[in-house]
């Protein structure tokens, strides 16, 4: 009789506390979305009104008709997949090197390539930027996109490290044994064996790109290039009380596609994530 | 298992024997790696540390080497100041990230057991929180915070008869209003973490742990948290540099205001470089973030376990 009380007990506050937990972490969304559908008048009405009484499209309708909002997203949209790409092209063969060859010191290069990571983008974006102008980078996607790799490759280094690591090394010496180079083992063996791997190193690093703010902050100063996150903050800055359902529309259309993105390979990208975090 | 490790060494020692001829060497595989970080991170980062020498400003190029840069950007006595908030808001958001997660993690694992309703449904609401970009979140919350009455939280106070509060512009809540929304965006990353590695902990433990009467309190004191060491220690390296860096969620939250209540660190040097276009004062204290990150790296890598492979 008395585990079985217990358990009751423990249910009824687990219970307790993940409606606490899904309140605490649903909340702001639900508001964004309230805020979002609602007319001006409405506005002003606060929570009374979570569920508006004329919900209205309208707002949505107004943010993604202006060019302005088409130009932030299709800007993001080419940094985070660009260099998302271009991440996988230099992470990938490192990947395999670190994961198959034999080679002094490389403990020692992985745990260089994790400290990059410790590295603030901030501390960088110091000198880079006067680097960039010098080079003429700055309001360029090229120069963008090949910040966003440097700072998000380590990362997708370990992760991809990760998932060949899985596939059985027995596979590549047979295909060694029937005379296949390094090259072709790598092209017809390891990457599409390691396919859902390299499916959410690039998700991540997509969403990794689509939330980058300080980067194209520096380096973009052009409207028509600027990628969504800088976008949404300048906008924001030219709001005030009476625009927020306007502004509610424009971050949830800023944040919507990394969720979708997210959700639809949930299970792949936390994989990946947990694979790293616990083992490393 | 011994045939496996038989197999394993055999072409490994011919390989090794092969090497001098014709094993290929990793080079070439991590020269794009190797290329992008040169150019794009370690270049700089060396360049950090020449400027901080010099007293180089974002617009001229008048550079002079120079030791007067350090000593006046660490002299500053808003300095102090600017360190103690980093202080508060790094420290009060990883130990609030770091038990939540914790929490959120074992309920989680618990409700799964005991298939209870809704476990995925939070899982996955924390975890939609992570994704959302910095500066949207910032956003986000200062919608939630706005003072006026229809502000997403103090209306809701309203509703249940608890006076207003002054989320964003009195200076000492302002502090706990920034952390809350971090707290919102990084918990679940601290989640998923202790989810994995509570998940890998050996059942044979429990299972020996019950036979022996031990309480659900003392399974979690003398299990899982011992068994979790490494993985607490790891997930407070990361969430402590994360944080130390964060400033896109503080500029659109608060913009370091009011005052410098919430100016952070980060934000601090990007002030510096980019609003006072002092480029040199900005290296020197990019690297003074560099320290401290790197110095609280070292103090919780003193405390995992040595010798065992993690």
């Amino acid at each position: 009789m008395r585990p079985l009380r217990q358990d009751r007990i423990g249910d009824a506050l687990s219970y307790l506390f993940l409606a606490i937990t899904f309140l605490f972490f649903a909340w702001p969304l639900l508001w964004l979305l309230s805020l979002a559908l609602r007319t001006r008048k409405e506005i002003f009405l606060g929570v009374s009104r979570l569920i508006p009484k004329a919900p209205t499209l309208e707002n949505f309708g107004a943010i993604l008709s202006s060019d302005k909002f088409a130009g932030y997203l299709w800007n993001a949209l080419i940094l985070s997949s660009c260099s998302a790409i271009g991440c996988l092209i230099v992470a990938l063969p490192a990947a395999y090197a670190f994961s198959r060859f034999p080679f002094r010191g490389k403990g020692a290069w992985m745990m260089i390539l994790l400290a990059f990571q410790m590295i603030s983008p901030l501390v960088i974006m110091v000198p880079l930027y006067r680097y960039m102008a010098a080079l003429h980078l700055t309001d360029s996607h090229f120069g963008a996109t090949m910040v966003y790799i440097a700072l998000a490759v380590p990362m997708v280094t370990w992760i991809l490290k990760g998932s060949i690591d899985g596939i059985p090394k027995s596979l590549d010496e047979a295909a060694v044994i029937d005379g296949c180079g390094h090259f072709s083992v790598f092209w017809r063996i390891i990457l599409p064996l390691s396919a859902p791997g390299i499916a959410s190193a690039f998700i991540i690093s997509v969403i990794a790109g689509w939330s980058q703010f300080l980067v194209p902050f520096l380096l973009i100063s052009k409207e028509s290039l600027m990628p969504i996150g800088v976008g949404i903050f300048q906008y924001a800055g030219t709001q005030n009380d009476s625009s927020l359902q306007l502004l509610a529309a424009a971050c949830l259309v800023s944040v919507v596609p990394a969720i979708i993105a997210f959700l639809a390979l949930q299970r792949l990208i936390l994989g990946a994530m947990t694979e790293g975090a616990v083992k490393g | 298992m011994m045939d496996a490790s038989i197999a394993a060494t055999g072409p490994q020692r011919i390989g090794r024997k092969a090497a001098g001829r014709h094993s290929p060497s990793p080079l070439p595989w991590l020269m794009p790696l190797i290329l992008v970080l040169g150019a794009f991170y370690l270049y700089p980062l060396i360049d950090v540390f020449r400027f901080a020498f010099t007293n180089v400003s974002l617009l001229g190029t008048d550079e002079e080497y120079t030791l007067q840069t350090i000593v006046t950007t660490l002299s500053k006595p808003e300095l102090l100041q600017i360190l103690w908030v980093t202080f508060v808001f790094t420290a009060s958001s990883v130990v609030v990230q770091q038990f939540f997660g914790l929490f959120i993690a074992l309920i989680v694992l618990h409700s799964e057991k005991r298939r209870l309703f809704g476990s995925t449904i939070v899982r996955t609401t924390a975890l939609v929180a992570w994704v959302v970009p910095g500066i949207a979140g910032g956003i986000i919350w200062k919608m939630l915070f706005n003072e006026a009455p229809f502000g997403g939280l103090n209306s809701l106070l309203r509703l249940i008869g608890v006076p207003a509060v002054q989320w964003l512009s009195d200076p000492h809540m302002v502090m706990w209003s920034v952390v809350i929304s971090n707290v919102w965006r990084g918990t679940a990353f601290s989640m998923v973490v202790m989810y994995a590695a509570s998940k890998a902990i050996d059942p044979v433990l429990y299972e020996a742990a019950e036979v022996d009467g031990a309480n659900p309190w003392q399974r979690l004191i003398y299990i899982t948290l011992p068994q979790l060491r490494t993985a607490i220690l790891v997930n407070m390296i990361l969430i402590t540099i994360q944080t130390l860096n964060t400033f896109d969620a503080i500029i659109s939250l608060t913009g370091g205001g009011p005052g410098r209540a919430t100016e952070v660190l980060s934000l601090y040097t990007f002030n510096v470089v980019f609003r006072n276009y002092d480029l040199a004062a900005g290296a020197v204290l990019s690297i003074l973030m560099l320290t401290i990150s790197l110095g609280l790296a070292l103090i919780y890598a003193r405390f995992l376990p040595k010798g065992e492979p993690t």
